[in-house]
């Protein structure tokens, strides 16, 4: 798996789906591409967030830690990104993820991410649109939720 | 105590036997004897250079007719010795022409006619013919070759006369120049306080470097030099007088010209020549402080202003270097004209003569010959005269730096006693130039003790501290100790029982170590053998005569049998104040060698196994890849495979590497260069597609590119070259002859340099990491062939410059980490790093490996003035330095304030239980937090220190408790009555501690 399958995978991201390949080869290539063995965490609720990952291979669980033990939010698959929330607004990992199964992720750093970020408008127009999108949809299930 | 003992010892002691070998050395082997060789290390072993001015005359020629007159006496003589043969080779040519060419010798036709008779025709005052030989009967041709060969003769053994006056010359010169250089630092060392104050470093380096260079070099000439030019001139010069008087006197007369007006001339190039000097070591002077304060002047921005002032007295140096030049070749002009203006005359003038009859033909030639040699040594004569004012000059200067009212006086042998007694300051006080800092202090302390010193935010706790100490000598009133005034101690003493340890620790670039035993660099080894040889130079040239390099490190004095003991102490100290881990972390990072620690080596390699299955029984194995010399390591750099160990030299450090002849030849005998050269136009190629854009001196190139931004257009350019040169070869079409001769003509796919700036980006490369896919497992097989061709060509091209990864060897190149670990870290796994470290750890514990490890710490460079080290890191430095001497007196003035207020009460605390029973320990504090923590306590106010004070805390007997009941209150109580009525106070105070 080189570079050229990255940018492949990040290309899937909708975020960075616009963003020139260039650019995105330099986001693979500023960033490290790390196993995870089965059941290793990737980070946990209320560590630092120091780093985004877009998963390449595998599949990851985002949890809570229940009273009854942990509660699975959602299980990750192949080009999903995890984290990237939290590296943008510089708070504390609001959930555990964990790998299910070894994993592949590439690990893109936060100052790295930030860095490109103010570099080129290009990305962080792109990362903007995708922020509105979410907020719209979260908007849209709030407006659901009320009337129904 | 040293006198004494050292006069007794002056004919014994450890330098006889090496006196006897070299009987030069006898004469001035006056001072001996082990006890004088810390005095003798600071005036230099001659006892005439402890005299006021430190040795140095107020003559240069005085002070070189003291150190050099046997030599010079010997080389003259042997200049002496020398003219007879020279004045021969002068009468040889006349004799030629008129014995041997013109036939004189066989005039009254004679075939034959006597040659060496040892009759060569000296003058009468001369002495007389010796025929100690009758001579051979030789016919004209043979007494012409046999003159001619004499002739010869005389040149050469003239020539080795003239090796053997220059070199020695030169070496005496060198003698006086190490003797004046060792001196003038000698006499650095006793600067007085107000003199250090006015002196900048890199002028006094200046002038220690360069200022007496040119009197060095006029040392050896300054007596040989008149007197064999002299000599030999006045021989020419005596010589054509024989000849012809007229002709003689007429080249005198133009020699007078030349001597009276020459230097006349030469006055004004001295004056500017002073200037010059003065103005060049005031530039030293500036670029070294400005050097010193670069931070401010980036912080104020005054770069351009700076280089303005340089620039501005780099034009005046420039300004008046022109004007010694012109006037220079002025006078040079003058001289050449005098000096032709002669042959001229010689040849009128003496022709006239030989036609008259009166002189001969070989006279006149030889007259000529003779005055060819005179002008030469006549010209060196004028030049030495100028030299010797010039040098005069600069002596003078440099002398001005050394006077005797800017040195403090030499130490004399005095008392040698602990400290310990009633301390008494009897009206001591300090006067600073603006104003005075402590006024008739007068107070009692009953050493030993543990006394703090509460600053009241002004200069005098400091300065009171730095009275004990003897940093400062009080411009009134006296410190006595049972009644005994500090002074009378020795020097060497007090610097031995007495410790200070202020606020900016001073430390010398070297090690840890280095820097911590610098106190105890005292004792000269008696052992260690030194070259006869050596030691006679030394002797020779007043410098000392101590072993060095040699262990110095007095262990007696640190209470410790040798070095590795020494060594547990230091760690012992630096463990307790805090600073242990961070040794520990540097002995991580520090070199292992071999030589010197056999068994942490052997212990690491034991370690490396012991790793390696710990990481297995964990299942960590594929965390670390090992290395092996049959394997390619996948998660180090190409370089790093190909060198399979760590370079020593910088021509196989990174790129450079790819410029070295003997990797590129086992590069292209394995056909690697291509695929590298390939595997570089990827990189370029990449690189400047993902890096474009990017603003140059972006974080991101530093980083993570292989090519830094300003590379970019150079790799730019050398890609686009490939094009066109590919292009066109696919026009000129493709046969195997074709593409042969276009590689002759230079027409290959790169030229040369190309090429290297190529194959220099893979080197770096590691595929798991950079992830560009330009490795397969053929090219991966292919380096680790090349590596073992590498080696053997590295080993027989006999540069040595790589430190070879060897699984049953220390590398000792590279860091203790890696030769405990012996691979790499596979990066690409999720907390690789954490984890190996953490098994690391664990097995260093289990090992129990630390205690070597932090060893090897000691190593750790600090950097020029400890700048490698925080501040910290100094502070602590310069305590355990201070510690490790085991003073009588320690004296802490602002020593803590650097570790910040936790860490200097937890050392503290450690001080106060060591001190106070044989030692006494001093300690300024900036408030009054920390003092009930003392036995005794002196407030400062004012220029008046008050006390002393015992207060209430654990330090405080029991017995004591009515004295001390509240610290702040009865305090000042104390210190009230302590200034009206210093002596029962404090004797009560001292009765008090006793008990």
């Amino acid at each position: 798996m080189t570079l050229e399958t990255e940018v492949q995978s990040l290309r899937q991201v909708p975020m960075f789906r616009e963003v020139d390949p260039a650019r995105l080869k330099l986001l693979a290539f500023t960033s490290e591409r790390v196993h995870f063995a089965d059941g290793q965490r990737f980070f946990d609720r209320g560590d630092a967030a120091d780093a985004a990952y877009l998963i390449l291979e595998g599949e990851a669980a985002v949890t809570l830690d229940g009273p009854q033990g942990p509660i699975r939010l959602a299980l990750l698959g192949a080009n999903a990104l995890v984290g990237e929330m939290g590296i943008l607004a510089d708070q504390p990992r609001s959930a555990t993820v964990t790998a299910v199964v070894p994993t592949t992720a590439l690990r893109i750093d936060r100052r790295v991410f930030l860095e490109l970020l103010s570099q080129f408008p290009q990305i962080a127009i792109a990362v903007m649109r995708e922020l509105a999108h979410r907020l719209e949809m979260t908007n849209q299930q709030l407006a659901q939720m009320r009337t129904g | 105590m040293s006198g004494g003992a050292g006069a007794a010892e002056r004919t014994g002691g450890g330098m006889a036997p090496a006196a006897g070998e070299v009987p030069a050395i006898a004469r001035e082997d006056r001072a001996a004897g082990r006890d004088q060789a810390q005095a003798a290390a600071r005036t230099g072993n001659d006892p005439e250079a402890a005299d006021a001015s430190g040795g140095l005359d107020r003559s240069l020629f005085r002070y070189i007719w003291r150190h050099s007159k046997r030599d010079q006496i010997l080389i003259c003589g042997v200049v002496l010795a020398s003219l007879p043969l020279y004045f021969a080779s002068l009468d040889l040519p006349r004799r030629i022409v008129n014995e041997a060419i013109q036939g004189h010798a066989f005039e009254k036709g004679n075939e034959t006619t006597k040659f060496l008779v040892l009759r060569l025709q000296m003058p009468d005052w001369f002495g007389h013919d010796v025929a100690l030989f009758p001579g051979f009967d030789v016919d004209r041709f043979e007494l012409l070759f046999g003159l001619s060969s004499m002739f010869l003769l005389l040149v050469l053994i003239n020539g080795v006369f003239k090796y053997w006056i220059n070199v020695a010359k030169g070496a005496l010169g060198e003698r006086m120049l190490r003797r004046l250089r060792f001196q003038l630092f000698a006499l650095i060392m006793r600067f007085s306080p107000e003199a250090l104050r006015q002196t900048k470093a890199s002028e006094v380096a200046t002038i220690i470097r360069d200022e007496v260079e040119p009197i060095g070099g006029f040392i050896g000439d300054a007596y040989i030099l008149p007197a064999f030019l002299g000599t030999q001139a006045a021989t020419a010069m005596a010589f054509i007088l024989l000849q012809n008087v007229w002709l003689g006197l007429l080249a005198a007369g133009v020699v007078g010209v030349q001597f009276v007006v020459i230097p006349r001339l030469r006055r004004e190039l001295l004056r500017l020549g002073r200037q010059r000097q003065l103005a060049s070591r005031r530039l030293a002077g500036r670029v070294g402080e400005v050097v010193d304060g670069i931070a401010a002047v980036h912080s104020n921005g005054a770069e351009a202003w700076e280089r303005a002032e340089i620039g501005h007295r780099l034009g005046g140096l420039f300004d008046l270097r022109l004007r010694i030049y012109r006037r220079k070749f002025m006078v040079k002009f003058l001289n050449n004209l005098l000096a032709q203006m002669t042959p001229f005359l010689f040849y009128c003038i003496g022709g006239y003569f030989a036609l008259k009859g009166q002189l001969s033909i070989g006279q006149l030639v030889a007259v000529i010959a003779a005055y060819r040699d005179l002008p030469p040594p006549l010209k060196e004569l004028i030049d030495w005269d100028q030299q010797r004012l010039d040098v005069q000059v600069k002596y003078e200067q440099v002398l001005q730096q050394f006077l005797p009212d800017r040195l403090i006086g030499l130490d004399a042998p005095g008392r040698d006693e602990s400290l310990c007694g009633r301390l008494a300051a009897e009206g001591v006080g300090v006067q600073e130039p603006h104003g005075p800092v402590l006024a008739n202090v007068s107070l009692t302390l009953a050493l030993p003790a543990v006394v703090g010193i509460v600053s009241d935010g002004g200069p005098a706790a400091s300065t009171f501290a730095r009275v004990l100490a003897r940093r400062v000598v009080p411009t009134s009133g006296r410190i006595t100790l049972e009644d005994h005034d500090l002074s009378e101690w020795s020097g060497a003493a007090l610097t031995r029982r007495i410790a200070y340890a202020g606020v900016d620790p001073i430390l010398f670039p070297g090690s840890l170590r280095d820097n911590i035993v610098y106190g105890l660099n005292r004792r000269p080894p008696e052992t260690a053998a030194i070259d006869a040889k050596v030691l006679a130079e030394a002797h020779r040239t007043g410098n000392p005569v101590e072993p060095f390099p040699a262990d110095w490190t007095d262990y007696a004095q640190a209470g410790v049998a040798d070095a590795a003991a020494l060594d547990a102490l230091i760690l012992d100290w630096l463990t307790r104040i805090g600073m242990g881990e961070e040794v520990y972390r540097f002995g991580l990072l520090g070199q292992v060698d071999p030589e010197r620690h056999p068994e942490l080596a052997a212990r690491l390699i034991e370690a490396r196994t012991a790793f390696r299955e710990r990481l297995a029984a964990e299942g960590h194995a594929h965390l670390v890849e090992p290395f092996d010399p049959a394997r390619y390591n996948r998660q180090a750099t190409v370089a790093e495979n190909l060198l399979f160990g760590v370079p020593t030299t910088s021509a196989l450090t990174g790129r450079a590497m790819a410029e070295h002849p003997v990797v590129r030849l086992v590069l292209d005998r394995t056909e690697l260069a291509d695929d590298l050269i390939t595997m570089g136009e990827r990189i370029a190629a990449t690189m400047l597609e993902i890096f474009r854009g990017l603003p140059s001196g972006h974080p991101l190139f530093e980083q993570f590119s292989f090519l830094s931004a300003d590379e970019l257009p150079e790799y730019e350019a050398i890609l686009a070259r490939r094009t066109a040169t590919e292009a066109s070869a696919e026009r000129h079409g493709g046969s195997a002859l074709n593409r042969i001769r276009r590689r002759w003509i230079g027409l290959g796919r790169y030229g040369s340099a190309d090429a290297t700036r190529l194959i220099a980006l893979p080197l770096a490369y590691i595929e798991p990491r950079h992830r560009l896919g330009l490795i397969d497992d053929a090219f991966r097989d292919r380096v680790v062939e090349a590596r073992t061709q590498l080696r053997t060509a590295l080993d027989e091209a006999g540069m040595g410059g790589v430190d070879f990864y060897d699984p049953d060897q220390v590398c000792a190149a590279a860091p203790l980490r890696d030769n405990l670990l012996f691979g790499r870290i596979n990066q690409s796994v999720a907390d690789a790093v954490e984890t190996v470290t953490a098994t690391g750890t664990a097995l260093v514990q289990e090992m129990q490996l630390a205690p070597a490890i932090t060893r090897v710490g000691l190593d750790h460079q600090v950097g020029p003035e400890g700048r490698f080290l925080s501040s910290v890191q100094r502070a602590v430095v310069s305590l355990v330095r201070a510690l490790i001497r085991r003073p009588d007196l320690l004296v802490l003035d602002g020593a803590l304030s650097p570790m910040g207020e936790n860490r200097a009460r937890t050392v503290l605390g450690l001080l106060l239980e060591r001190f106070g029973r044989e030692n006494s320990l001093v300690v300024v504090l900036p408030n009054d937090r920390l003092a009930d923590r003392f036995e005794l306590v002196l407030r400062a106010a004012g220029t008046q220190i008050h006390g002393p004070e015992r207060p209430a805390g654990p330090a405080a007997s029991p017995a004591d408790a009515p004295a001390g009941a509240g610290a702040a209150g009865p305090a000042a109580a104390v210190s009230g009555r302590a200034e009206d009525e210093t002596g029962p106070e404090s004797a009560r105070v001292e009765q008090d501690v006793k008990a």
